[in-house]
């Protein structure tokens, strides 16, 4: 068996194919959080795009885009970033916060607006729209509202002459709400609610029917009708299979910066905020394990306020559109009944505490450690009589690197365990007729000794 | 006539599995059960003068094949189907003749115990109507706690099996609950084509009782002797608030015509059009669903949509749709409903018309907050789409004998593609 060293090789094999997986992991940093740009002010404008497809078309869509190009971006990599995106950009905002988002439309032929779910919202300029005020051409409207309570909503656009027209364009996006403590805890609704996290996704799912993109890009307006919507196309985080797995800003997708590959290492417990702006119903099935639900539409399912104490578990999250759940999924590998790491690997499962599990200075710390030692249930075939997966490391165990033929594997080069997020709903897994594609997203469970950035 | 349509496919099967796959020269059925010594997945045999051991009680295997088959919709429309049959009992040499044109529509039941060991087979027997194709086929144990991806399923980050060839699934099952099981493999095509099946777990307290501040009883399935023993219960709720007399596993699922008939004559598959026109409840749409057992053997329309001829044979004469929806129980039990939801294309919404559902527990974990307290749910009806699984309590005390109705309040898909009437129905019966 190979271990470590042989991810170098794999790793350039990546690179070279040009199939980059996510480079590179900064050391020293274990935690993720969503992509975005933060308040309490943003500056929103609206314009046309065409953004790639896998099978080689592209699409037309009416998107948001941050006119103030990534100056308050989260993460280094948002700054300078300008352009329309798929979905508009996450709004990251502090409880509390006095909010305004000015919204200028700049080039939608329709005159475009913002929706906020569960605030309520002050609208300044523009016209008068269906909602509230809306933006035409190169009109500009504020909005503004008190971010009261922390969790994740959904934003986006609705007007006349056809309020189900924005959506499917692609205008959309999410805001999300830190508690007023976050600064000193992290967590999804304040210290003391058990809402603590170490990684924190996005799964933003929608869905489009593509001959509503051509007639609009054709310039033909008033050729739609909403009871012929026959959705064909399906998203998370406005990328498609494979899109999806590259990493977040990749130049590949200009207008759809943000990666659907979730990271975590063995017990982390990852806050997954699966929102879905679109207009059909999905059901989110997530592998690998349960999830916790701790909250729907930016309130803690609760009946004390004090903990979330109603949610319950699953692991298919019941989608309807613009709904918001939080939920916490923690895959621990413990009771596989054999040892995860190969029982043929030199390595001991220090646990001076006698929690159970690999203290952390440990060879692989969270170990469990009962199921140390434990060989291999069962031979696995040959390679013949195998189809291998490209993001298969080519052995059972976590971190290790296996033997796989010419050609097969190789997207895997840190050995990880990946589990795919998905619509149950398995006809979106395909684009526009053809599978694999659509909602096929992943988490990848990482050996404890590679750093998520 | 009959004869000739097997005569037609199953050499060009026997060729497919013989030819398919880069490594068919070495394939071979190698079913791997600990004390099984003649590869049939059972203890039941003398080899070599040996008497085969079963290692203890909670070992248990079963052997899976992966192939196709057919099934008559109710208004006797004849689909190309790929499926799963237990083949358990069959020694290896004869797994794939006997597995081809056998697979079931839902696959066979997995039905286990918390704790078990449980070595699963799964033999690819290739699908004998398409000789074109050779997919590998996988098991994905749907909801499978704590899963490792090499048990997955999951063909683009795991391992697939090719034809002619089985891979060995093992599974410690620590969680009881309601799942399904269904192969991943191209998993909008294999699903639609109806590789799902019902997997629920039973839980340690029905072996144990509980002995909280609410104690209950041994369950009757586990030699339970007190009067009050209910048959079992759904998770280790340690206050007996799940326990049930009678139990049924119902798969929701629907299929769309025109994708089983597309694959069936070798045409392109509507993917993005797929809309489904059979809704169905264990993979029959009613009045099937209230026929107790096995359907008939499938046979071809009266069109002869398949083989040009109309009654002829599809299958190797053993029927394909052995799981009926039917319930039927006594005033003063507790119903137990597993459902399962794996329709590909839609949501459903399934009520019992004049009974209350009580939701115990949704994707195979108890209905438990993090405070300990249960959340149940009463409801007089569930919606949800693929991938969800629902345990749902029914208590008859105080009912009204007599037939009461579960079925979709999506009253459109009350029908058998044209035929209406049909569809997404069955019957609750309380004597």
């Amino acid at each position: 068996m190979i271990k470590h060293p042989a991810w170098s090789g794999r790793l350039l094999g990546v690179l070279a194919a040009g199939l980059a997986l996510v480079l590179p992991w900064q050391p020293a940093q274990a935690q993720h959080d969503i992509r975005g740009i933060t308040g309490p002010s943003f500056n929103l404008y609206t314009y046309p795009a065409n953004i790639p497809l896998p099978e080689g078309t592209s699409l037309y869509m009416w998107l948001f885009g941050d006119a103030l190009g990534g100056a308050n971006a989260t993460h280094p990599e948002g700054v300078g970033y300008a352009l329309p995106q798929y979905p508009g950009p996450t709004l990251v905002v502090d409880e509390g916060d006095e909010v305004t988002i000015t919204v200028t439309n700049y080039g939608i032929p329709h005159p475009v607006s913002l929706l906020v779910t569960g605030h309520e919202v002050t609208a300044l300029g523009g016209s008068e729209g269906v909602f509230t005020r809306q933006a035409g051409l190169y009109e500009t409207v504020t909005y503004s509202f008190t971010a009261e309570q922390p969790g994740t909503y959904v934003y986006h656009s609705a007007g006349a002459p056809n309020p189900g027209l924005h959506v499917e364009m692609g205008l959309l996006g999410v805001l999300i709400v830190r508690p007023d403590d976050f600064d000193t805890s992290r967590t999804a609704y304040g210290a003391g609610t058990e809402t603590d996290y170490d990684q924190e996704f996005l799964y933003l799912l929608t869905e489009v029917d593509p001959d509503i993109h051509f007639e609009m890009e054709r310039g033909h307006y008033t050729h739609f009708t909403n009871a012929d919507r026959f959705a064909k196309i399906w998203f998370v985080n406005g990328r498609v299979f494979p899109d999806l797995f590259e990493d977040d800003y990749s130049p590949i997708y200009p207008f759809q910066p943000y990666s659907a590959l979730a990271k975590a290492h063995p017990r982390d417990r990852v806050l997954v905020r699966n929102v879905n702006p679109g207009q059909d119903s999905h059901p989110f099935h997530y592998h690998g394990e349960n999830l916790t639900y701790i909250a729907r539409d930016g309130r803690m399912l609760s009946s004390d306020g004090t903990t979330a104490n109603l949610g319950r578990s699953d692991n298919t999250i019941n989608s309807p559109p613009k709904q918001a759940i939080d939920a916490i999924w923690t895959w621990t590998g413990k009771d596989l009944g054999w040892d995860i790491y190969g029982h043929d690997t030199e390595h001991t499962c220090k646990d001076d505490d006698n929690d159970g599990w690999a203290d952390d200075d440990a060879d692989y710390p969270g170990e469990w450690c009962a199921d140390h030692g434990k060989p291999f249930p069962v031979s696995l075939p040959g390679p013949g009589e195998l189809a291998f997966g490209a993001w298969y490391s080519g052995s059972p165990f976590l971190g290790d690197a296996g033997d796989l033929p010419p050609g097969e594997g190789g997207l895997n080069p840190f050995a990880g365990y990946f589990f795919v997020w998905h619509s149950h709903a398995e006809k979106e897994l395909t684009t526009f007729d053809i599978f694999p594609g659509g909602t096929l997203s992943a988490v990848v469970v990482l050996p404890p000794d590679v750093d998520i950035e | 006539m009959n004869s000739d349509f097997k005569k037609r496919a199953l050499p060009a099967g026997v060729l497919a599995v013989l030819l398919g796959g880069s490594g068919a020269a070495s394939a071979v059925v190698n079913v791997q059960c600990p004390g099984d010594l003649n590869g049939d997945a059972d203890w039941d045999d003398v080899v070599d003068g040996v008497a085969e051991v079963r290692p203890a009680d909670n070992i248990k295997c079963m052997h899976l094949i992966a192939g196709d088959s057919f099934a008559v919709m109710s208004d006797g429309n004849p689909l190309y189907t790929f499926g799963f049959k237990d083949i358990t009992g069959t020694p290896p040499e004869e797994a794939i003749a006997d597995g081809i044109l056998a697979s079931e529509w839902p696959g066979s039941l997995i039905e286990l115990d918390e704790g078990d060991e449980f070595y699963l087979s799964l033999t690819n027997v290739g699908t004998v109507i398409r000789p074109d194709l050779f997919d590998p086929h996988t098991v994905h144990w749907h909801g499978f706690p704590n899963a490792a991806t090499v048990f997955d399923g999951v063909p683009e980050v795991s391992i697939a099996i090719n034809m002619g060839a089985t891979l060995t699934y093992y599974y410690k099952v620590m969680e009881p609950g309601d799942y399904m099981y269904h192969c991943h493999v191209e998993a909008t095509e294999h699903m639609e084509m109806g590789m799902l099946a019902n997997l629920y777990v039973h839980p340690r307290q029905d072996a144990t009782g509980c002995t909280g501040s609410i104690p209950c009883p041994v369950a009757t399935r586990k030699g339970g002797t007190d009067p009050a023993a209910p048959t079992g219960y759904v998770y280790n709720d340690d206050d007996g608030t799940t326990a049930w007399d009678v139990e049924k596993a119902i798969q929701i699922s629907s299929f769309d015509s025109r994708f089983h008939d597309a694959s069936l004559f070798v045409q392109p598959l509507p993917f993005a059009l797929l809309d489904a026109d059979y809704p169905m409840l264990n993979g029959r749409g009613y009045p099937d669903t209230v026929v107790e057992g096995a359907l008939p053997a499938p046979v071809d329309s009266e069109d002869g949509k398949v083989t040009g001829t109309a009654g002829t044979e599809l299958t190797n004469g053993k029927p394909t749709q052995v799981e009926d929806a039917v319930v039927e129980l006594a005033q003063g039990e507790r119903l137990l409903l597993r459902l399962n939801n794996v329709s590909v294309d839609r949501f459903y919404t399934l009520t019992a018309q004049g009974l209350t559902m009580q939701v115990v527990g949704t994707g195979a974990r108890h209905a438990r907050g993090v405070d300990g307290k249960n959340i149940y749910r009463e409801t007089a009806s569930v919606n949800f789409g693929g991938g969800e699984t629902k345990d749902i309590l029914i208590d008859t005390d105080g009912v009204a004998p007599g037939t009461y109705f579960l079925y979709a309040t999506e009253l459109h898909q009350l029908s058998n593609r044209t035929e209406l009437d049909g569809g997404m129905i069955t019957e609750i019966v309380i004597n």
